[in-house]
Formats: C-alpha cells, structure tokens, sequence
C-alpha cells in the first residue's frame, strides 16, 4: 500500500500523487515548519499507546519468536519515548543555536541545525521497522520524508506511521510512502528529482544503483552494510564468551553489527582448533536457551553449506564442529568473511601485530568489534582496531544493543540529515 | 565393453527393470574409475569411511558419498586432463559462484544418444525445418555458461532455419532483444512453419506480456512447441501461475498445452527430464532419485519432503556420479500417475535458502571486492 497525505492509496491513485509529488511538497513547505515538539510529544503518545494485546502479534506475525518480539516492543517504546528523543537530539545536535562574534571579527553570527528540505528514503527490509524509524529521523529533523518501501515489506511501517498520523495529523503532509519496485525506474527517478537528499539503506550493489541514478545536485546519504566480529586475546572466562554467544543466537548474526565469527590472537591453528570445540558448546548451550525456529528451505541450505564445508577440510586446513543447532568452522587464514548465519561462525587466527594490515583492506565495511581480553590489553587493542575503520568496541553481549545518542556507523545520523545554517550581519 | 554404452542406448528409456543391474555396475563402475583418476574424490572417499562392496543393491546406492552443487560451485574435480575434454560450461548462477564442468567425447556421445532416445520418446524429434525463438542467452566465445548450451542443444532436435536469441550477444556482454523477438515471430507466423520456444519461463512469461500488451495474437503452425526450463520465478521474485502461462500462450500463439513442455536440467547433472502428460518428471533407465534429509542427508521414504540428489554414470570426466542439488523436491511411487510410464517420478518444491535474506551484514562479494 501507499500512504501519501495521510491516506492510504492504491498503486493508481498514489500515481497520480506521485505526478504531482513537487507541488504537494511545495504546500507543504510554504506553510509553517512543522514544529520537533509536536513530532516528538505525537511519538511520546504513539509509545503510550504501542500495548502488548495489539501491537504483540504484529511482531509475532513476521516470523519472531515471542521473547524477542516482546522485548523489540519494549525497546520501540523506550526509543519513541518523549525522554528519550529529547536526549538523543541534545547528544547529537548540541545547542540547537548559538550566537556569537567570531574570532577577529566584529560581525554579530547566529548558527542554526535546520533541515536538509526533503529526504527521499530508500530503505532496506533486513530489521523490521526499520523504514518507519528511518522516517521518524526524517521528521525529528523537520524535513520531508518520501519514503520507498522495500521489496519485501511487511506492512509494519506503513501501520506504525498511520498511527502517528492519527495522533498528530499535521505530520501527514510530511510523509509520502510509494510501495514500488526498485526497477520501476521512472518512478524512482521522479521521487528522487524531489529530493535533497536521498538516505540509501542496503549492500553495495543497492548504494552502487542510487550512485548511478542520483543526479550530481542531490546529496545521498549512505547506510551500507557491514561486517561485524570478535577479537579474542589471552586467557578468557566462559563467561565473557557467553556474550557473544548470546549476540550470535539472539540476531541469528543477520545485522551489521551482528559477530560473523572470531578472531583469535595467535599464529597457532592449533589453538584455534582447541578455541572452537571449546566454543561449540557455549554456542550449543545458548542456543538452546534461545530456541529458533529455521523453516525448511534454511535448514536445508544450511546442512548443505556446513556438508560442503566438511567435504573440503579433507584438502583445506579447516575443521567443521557442529551439533545439532549450530556450528564453529576453524579455519587458517585470516579473511573476514560473512558467517553462514543462523547461528553458525567461523574461527581464526590473527595476531594482533597483523590486525592492522589484515582489516585495512575492508575499509567502511567494518563495523562492531566485541573485544574480549585482559585489562591491562584493552588499550593497546583498541587502538589498533581504531586504526583499522571499525567504529565501535565493545563487549558480545553488547555487540547489537543500543543506547541513547549512540553513534550510527561512527555518525550522528540526525547530523547528516540537516545543514548546519549562518545567519550573519 | 564399457556399460554406459548399453545402458545410454536403450531404446526405452523408462525401462528400469530390464537395466536394473546394468545401472548398478556401470554406477560402481564409475566410482572406481572416479576414485581412480581424481585424488581428491578418491580423498573424501576415504575420509568418509566408504567402501565400494557395500553398493551390493540399488538400495545402497545412497552410500555413495554424495556431492553438493555448491562443492562444484568452489572446487573443481577432475578425472581427465584439461586436454581430454570436448566442451565446457559453467551454471547460470547470477551472483558469486558459478560450476565449472567439463566433458569429454565419450561423455558428450552417450549423451547425445540418451538426448535422442530420451527426445524421440517424448515426441520432441521432428524433421520439419523450424524456425526458433531461444529465451535465454545467445551462444558467445565470452561466456561457458551452461544454460545457454542446454537451450542450444535442444535447437537441434528439429532442423533450424532461423533462431532469435531474448538475450543478444553484444560482443562483450548481452542486451535484451525484445524488439528482435517481436519482428522475428510475426514474421515466423507469416511463413507458417512450425516455431519452437525454448529457455526460461521467466522469460516466456515476459514475452508473452509483452505480446499482449501490444495485442499481438498468432496462430502459429501445430507442431509449434514450447520448452521451458529453470525456475517459475519472476523478477520480482513471486512464482509464476503456470495455467496462466499455458492460457497466455494459448491465446498469444495459439499453441495448445499438450504441446508445452517442461524440462529439467542442472550443469552438475547434466540429464532430461521432461514432464510427462500429467505435469511429473518421471526418472529414466539412465538415473535414480534420492530425497534426503535436510539435517542427516540420510535418505527419506516415499512421499516425504527432502533434498534433490541424483545418482549417474553419465560422467567420467568428473566425479558427478552422486550429487545432491539445492532443489527440494518429493519423490512418489510412479504407478498411480496413469501416463504410461510408470517409473518414480519427482516434484520440485523450491530451492534451499531464503529467497530474500533480511540481512544488514556485507556479503561475501562485496567484501571480496573491497579486500582486493
């Protein structure tokens, strides 16, 4: 479905919206700015009202198991929160505006965060909701959001950013939502001429496609994919493990920051043999703890990747250890490369002297690095990981948890859909 | 002499009890031969343990260890020298790897013989000249992928006058050919003779959209054909509704269903299957079928869901004796189909995976690609 001025559209009728997308927009801006407190107070009750009996089995209907939908319910309501906004707005902007003379100049400056305009959001389907969370940054910035749903949406956005409206009806003049498919490229192309700014969530390919398209006058903003993993240095407890094990179970290791697998700092594969089989059962234990249901046509794909795996360690150093609802493949090399997901990883070595020119070449694509050591080794690890392009360390159970103000691939994400205005005299 | 000769020549290629046993032996036959010239295979053998005595039945056949397409995809076994083989073609895999398989003559020989025993049983020999709309790929000298020779192959097995290719061979990469295809069949109507489609239904399905759209509608000669192979998936990834083709192609081209085929095909089982009347890919003299467990790759019973595996002696240029496919597929007893042939026969449902992944992390590609 579409949803454009509040109403929600068939393809026809959204077509002939979409012809006429510049005026309405243009309306739209000449009245008065829509004002961040009435985005955030209609966010603050749109939180209220998000209650387990009605929103639960939304969760529950793509697909999640019941602890995780109550808990992504929970953390929609915390994030959407009167509190919550209002912090995260002064962490990443700052005073909102300043005035003063500067530095050997007797001129009076003020200097304002104000939107970009109009972003044209091209989201990407891999975390539910997410293009409904893409929007409301896009409102919380004042600007107007053109949003184009991804290909296999769920609905769920669509729902939520009804909701809203219906709260707080001036913000349906700031959202125009197209369900069309990417290759529909007279469509994509008007929605992007309407757009300062276009915000592209998804792979390289996806980035690669809005490079080609945008003309040279529009910014793009970019949310690619990335790759996370551990570092493990030195004598480790269970425990400290447990966290990764609990990140690689709980995200099936489908987000960016997600661990894809471990490295280990050492240059011995022996290690990493006895590393592995020692972290099978961690893995093993937490899984089942968390229970996941695979459909068929994953669980096959899955018994034929780990199966191949298994028939080339006969000529390649690599061992698989698997049990029955998840698996640790060592090998001996140090690529980072995606795990199998669903709860399978992989093992490697790679000492910390080579962490540097191992990583250096995966530049923005590294994201999160759970690092695991003694104390007394945080600091020297952790500036090597700096220097490497990841931009955010921490501990495995934290890996895919967030907090308020927390960066966005080492950015303030509301920062990058504003300009930073100068008003002098 | 060499068994596959007897076993590929038979004339009725459904007749599995007159060739039970000559299937067995020209099966271990090729084990041993594989095990023989290809040091790996012969490696995973021993790391699994197996031995060629317990393949005593056609029940044991499942302990020949099975083989992947994906293991294809990133390694290349090879019983003969490069030198030794007669063609080579990689499979249509659209992103990241691609199986690289090579065959040699006496391999390409007794295939082309099954091809024709196999094609002349199901009426698809004809000796009228015949002009051909190919949907797929234009063969080129820049790409081996297999689905092209398949499509080609199959514009042999009735005379050709002319062939228009959906996708056309720039030189260095391919464009689609839709006006090309559009000119070519109106004037294929106007000549009169009988016109074969082969290739992809997705692409079937584009044409005749596109057809209809232009109120283009034909009545091609009766022995026209259509002979559609891969997948049933649009672009967008939703599956087709194959009466509404078989309809569409009727009131396009006016080519009945009874004359609408479908074949099945992998690069790492490079055998025919084409449907019977009644829509089942039966199993020939020249292969068995065995479903297997999507955790243990154990063999399942009758009627039971399970991954796609095959077991020929087809190939001696490459240890292709026992491979398991991505496809899951359900095996039944072939008595109760009521065609005629009453072998066992497969129904394909659906490919391993998830169609669309919700995922944020990079893929292996792209990393490839920054890390080189």
């Amino acid at each position: 479905m579409n949803l454009i001025s509040g109403k929600l559209m068939n393809e026809k009728e959204s077509r002939a919206e979409l012809e006429r997308l510049k005026s309405l927009i243009l309306e739209a801006r000449e009245k008065a700015p829509l004002p961040v407190s009435s985005v955030i107070n209609a966010c603050d009750t749109l939180s209220r009202a998000l209650d387990e009996r009605e929103h639960l089995p939304l969760l529950l209907n793509l697909g999640m198991p019941e602890y995780k939908a109550r808990k992504d319910l929970q953390m929609i309501k915390h994030m959407m929160s009167k509190e919550y906004l209002e912090n995260r707005l002064n962490i990443e902007l700052g005073t909102p505006s300043r005035e003063f003379s500067p530095y050997g100049d007797t001129l009076s400056v003020r200097q304002k965060w104000m939107p970009l305009g109009v972003l044209l959001h091209i989201a990407a389907g891999n975390v539910d909701a997410l293009p409904f969370f893409s929007v409301i940054e896009g409102l919380l910035t004042g600007n107007i959001n053109i949003l184009k749903l991804p290909g296999n949406d769920d609905g769920l956005s669509i729902r939520l950013l009804q909701e809203l409206i219906k709260i707080e009806p001036l913000i349906a003049q700031y959202v125009f939502v197209f369900d069309y498919p990417s290759q529909d490229i007279e469509s994509m192309e008007k929605m992007m001429s309407a757009a300062d700014a276009i915000v592209v969530w998804g792979g390289d390919e996806a980035v690669s496609a809005v490079r080609g398209m945008a003309n040279p006058n529009t910014r793009i903003i970019e949310w690619g994919h990335k790759i996370s993993f551990a570092y493990i240095s030195g004598d480790v407890s269970d425990s400290d493990l447990e966290g990764i094990a609990y990140n690689i179970c709980d995200t099936n290791q489908v987000f960016c920051n997600s661990c894809q697998g471990l490295f280990i700092d050492t240059d011995s594969f022996n290690e990493v043999l006895m590393f592995s089989e020692r972290f099978l059962r961690i893995l093993e234990r937490m899984a089942d703890e968390l229970p996941n249901k695979n459909n068929t046509y994953l669980t096959a794909q899955k018994t034929l990747e780990l199966y191949t795996e298994k028939l080339e360690s006969v000529k390649h150093r690599k061992r698989v250890f698997s049990s029955n609802n998840c698996s640790v493949i060592a090998y001996d090399d140090t690529a980072l490369a995606p795990s199998y997901m669903f709860r399978n990883c992989w093992v490697r070595p790679l000492p910390r002297e080579r962490l540097l020119a191992a990583l250096s070449d995966y530049k923005n694509h590294l994201h999160t690095v759970a690092l695991v050591c003694a104390e007394q080794d945080k600091k020297v690890i952790e500036t090597i990981l700096t220097k490497t392009g990841v931009v955010r360390v921490t501990s495995g159970a934290r890996m895919s948890k967030g907090y308020c103000g927390m960066p966005h691939d080492g950015e303030f994400s509301l920062r990058r859909y504003m300009k930073l205005m100068s008003y002098e005299y | 002499m060499d068994l596959r000769r007897k076993l590929f020549l038979q004339k009725n290629p459904y007749d599995l009890q007159k060739t039970g046993d000559l299937f067995l032996e020209a099966v271990k036959n090729d084990v041993v031969f594989h095990a023989e010239n290809c040091p790996e295979y012969a490696q995973i053998l021993k790391s699994l343990g197996f031995s060629i005595d317990e393949i005593d039945s056609e029940d044991m056949l499942y302990k020949i260890p099975v083989i992947p397409t994906l293991y294809y995809k990133r390694n290349y076994l090879c019983s003969l020298s490069e030198k030794k083989l007669a063609v080579k073609a990689t499979s249509s895999g659209t992103k990241g790897a691609q199986s690289k398989v090579g065959f040699d003559k006496k391999t390409l020989f007794y295939g082309i013989c099954m091809m024709i025993r196999y094609f002349s049983y199901h009426k698809l020999l004809s000796l009228l000249p015949t002009n051909y709309i190919v949907l797929g790929y234009e063969p080129s000298t820049h790409t081996q992928m297999g689905a092209i020779k398949t499509a080609y192959g199959t514009t042999k097995f009735a005379p050709a006058l002319h062939r228009e290719y959906a996708l056309k061979d720039t030189g260095t990469g391919y464009e689609l050919n839709i006006e090309g295809i559009k000119k070519a069949l109106l004037r294929y109507a106007k000549s009169g003779l009988p016109v074969r489609f082969v290739g992809f239904p997705s692409y079937m399905f584009f044409l005749l959209k596109t057809l209809k759209e232009n109120h283009i509608s034909l009545k091609l000669n009766s022995h026209s054909i259509v002979l559609l192979g891969g997948g049933w998936k649009q672009f967008s990834d939703e599956e087709i509704d194959r009466d509404f083709v078989f309809e569409l192609i009727y009131d396009t081209l006016g080519i009945e269903k009874r004359n609408c085929h479908e074949f099945f095909s992998a690069v790492e089982h490079p055998l025919p299957y084409v449907k019977c009347k009644n829509g089942h890919f039966h199993v020939p003299i020249y292969s068995r079928v065995i479903i297997r467990d999507i955790k243990t790759l154990e063999p399942v019973p009758v009627g039971s869901l399970g991954l796609l595996s095959f077991v020929s002696p087809l190939v001696s240029s490459m240890p292709l004796t026992s491979v398991v496919t991505d496809d899951l597929a359900v095996l039944y007893d072939g008595y109760d189909c009521g065609c005629g042939i009453n072998t066992p026969y497969f129904e394909l449902k659906g490919r391993a995976g998830v169609s669309q992944i919700k995922t944020c992390t990079t893929d292996a590609l792209d990393l490839a690609q920054g890390g080189s």
